[in-house]
């Protein structure tokens, strides 16, 4: 059989050799192998990702379906080591049964080593990790660990295999069903950006290791032009509407949304403001009203501890009718859960500025990044409320016995005056603009300018914490 | 592939909006719910073809009630 030279080539090249896949991250001709390929199951390079220079390590699927010993695991702490050493992203590939059987506890003991290398880094270094086929047991929580997990149409990851979950509980389930794209994108949290392949999920990576590893520098002056924030936003203030508009028109260019599809009632995206890295938290008021839940609040919070970690400033925009009230909520643990994003706005250090486009009630509002908390700014717009609740649910509380003891006929009548009454004295923004917890109303058209001011004259800061994966 | 869309939370059905048979794009709005005193559309999350309208304006869905199909 006669064959092509193009096709032998083709035929060749194993797609899983970690040469093959740290080539597809790095810019071409920049990859220098920190070590000599072996079979420990694990490669290790630095090179630059769009100029960035970025340090890299790949299981190697090719031998024992990835799965790592000792000698692996020391690549990978070393290739970690080197990263915080230089003050460079950290970026793993990950297609791993997990530890080497034949080794028995020696693996376990360099898997464990791996993790602790993670967390020595965590919050010093951007760490990113890219999961292009199963990532098992211990390869699970190597990903896991990280700041940003993402995961390609091949990747699972799974603590036990389908087949342990049938023999010990006696689920039918598959790969795909138990640790793939759609429950750790969706359902559990545990990967942060899905992609359908390993082409899209290295692009992602490269984008997110360039604005974490090149921040740049707030330039005011880039964003001087006019932009309508506000037409965004729909016209009736009852109607729900999609954020993410807003933050892409707030932004240079499209950002990075990370955890799209788990707690989508509120949005974390990194993207370039005026020249620079930053991070956006937004209430998206189409899902679940834009309410702050349990997951959502658990979300933002670690959003808000790893940009710290990172020295990323924050933008928050808000549009919140508060907590979502319920039985499951309350179950669910709102108030421990909640409580994790209050003490990560209050502990960071990073500059953080708050914009309030419509509206800001009770808990919530004290959530959202409030002068309280510490925020570097806190602006509104012109529309915006701020208050414990909404006017008319707040009549029908203080004023419970007065309507009760009013004639029936009358009764619409005075609830709607009290409204009224309610809306000029605790409503709108004015109460909060004069005991100073908003400093300035300003234009949807000055915002971006607004905003890159108040981030450039901020003094730089950075929180010294790790970032745990809440 | 049928598409499935559940009420996210518990909400009053404000107004129908889409139709069985219509051709449905992603984003496009289905049903205006009506909760925390603001009207939230429902869109769908994928293209394909209204099936099944699972509520009439004026209901009240729990969280999790089916509201359409879209296949």
């Amino acid at each position: 059989m006669t064959i092509t030279s193009a096709t032998v080539e083709e035929s060749t090249v194993d797609y899983r050799d970690p040469l093959v896949r740290l080539r597809t991250l790095f810019d071409q001709g920049t990859l220098r192998t920190l070590i000599t390929q072996d079979d420990s199951g694990v490669l290790s390079a630095r090179g630059e990702i769009d100029g960035t220079p970025a340090i890299a390590f790949a299981t190697d699927a090719t031998r024992m379906g990835g799965a790592m010993g000792i000698e692996g695991c020391k690549h990978v702490v070393d290739a970690i080591d080197i990263a915080v050493r230089e003050r460079v992203p950290v970026i793993g590939l990950w297609h791993s049964g997990g530890a080497r059987l034949a080794e028995g506890v020696v693996a376990l003991d360099g898997v464990g080593q791996v993790f602790a290398a993670m967390v020595r880094a965590s919050g010093r270094v951007p760490q990113i990790s890219v999961v292009l086929g199963p990532a098992a047991g211990g390869a699970a929580y190597g990903p896991a660990l990280t700041d940003i997990v993402i995961m390609a149409g091949a990747g699972r990851i799974f603590v036990t295999g389908p087949e342990v979950v049938r023999s010990v509980t006696g689920e039918q389930v598959d790969m795909e069903r138990l640790g793939g794209p759609e429950p750790h994108g969706r359902r559990s949290g545990v990967v942060h950006i899905t992609t359908k392949d390993d082409a899209s999920a290295i692009d992602e990576a490269r984008k997110l290791a360039r604005l974490l590893g090149s921040q740049g520098r707030i330039s005011p002056a880039d964003v001087a032009e006019d932009r309508d924030l506000a037409a965004t936003l729909p016209a009736e203030a009852s109607r729900a509407y999609d954020v993410k508009p807003l933050v892409k028109a707030l932004l240079d260019e499209p950002g990075v949304e990370l955890h799209a599809k788990w707690a989508p009632n509120i949005v974390t995206t990194l993207g370039r403001f005026a020249g620079r890295t930053v991070g956006v938290i937004a209430n998206n008021p189409l899902r679940l009203g834009g309410c702050l839940d349990a997951s959502s609040a658990e979300k933002a919070a670690r959003f808000v501890r790893m940009c710290d970690s990172l020295g990323v400033p924050l933008v928050v925009l808000v549009d919140v009718p508060g907590y979502l009230p319920g039985l499951g909520q309350e179950w669910d643990g709102v108030v421990r859960r909640g409580a994790k994003l209050l003490h990560a706005f209050a502990e960071a250090v990073v500059p953080r500025v708050t914009l309030v486009t419509r509206k800001a009630y009770g808990g919530a509002y004290i959530a959202m990044n409030s002068r309280s908390l510490g925020a570097t700014a806190v602006y509104a717009w012109p529309s915006a409320e701020i208050a414990v609740m909404g006017a008319s649910a707040a009549v029908n509380i203080l004023h419970r016995k007065k309507l009760a003891a009013s004639p029936a006929d009358d009764r619409e009548a005075l609830r709607a005056k009290l409204i009224e009454e309610q809306m000029t004295e605790a409503g709108g923004v004015n109460r909060a603009l004069e005991i100073g917890v908003v400093d300035d109303i300003i234009k949807p058209t000055e915002t971006r300018k607004r905003l890159a001011e108040t981030l450039a004259d901020a003094p730089a800061a950075r929180g010294a914490h790790g970032n745990i994966p809440l | 592939m049928a598409d499935e869309i559940r009420a996210e939370m518990v909400a009053n059905v404000w107004k129908v909006v889409a139709a069985v048979g219509d051709n449905i794009e992603e984003g496009d709005t289905l049903v205006i719910l009506e909760s925390m005193k603001m009207e939230i559309p429902v869109v769908a999350e994928s293209d394909g073809v209204l099936k099944q309208l699972a509520v009439n304006e004026g209901d009240v869905v729990q969280e999790g009630d089916l509201i359409a199909v879209i296949e």
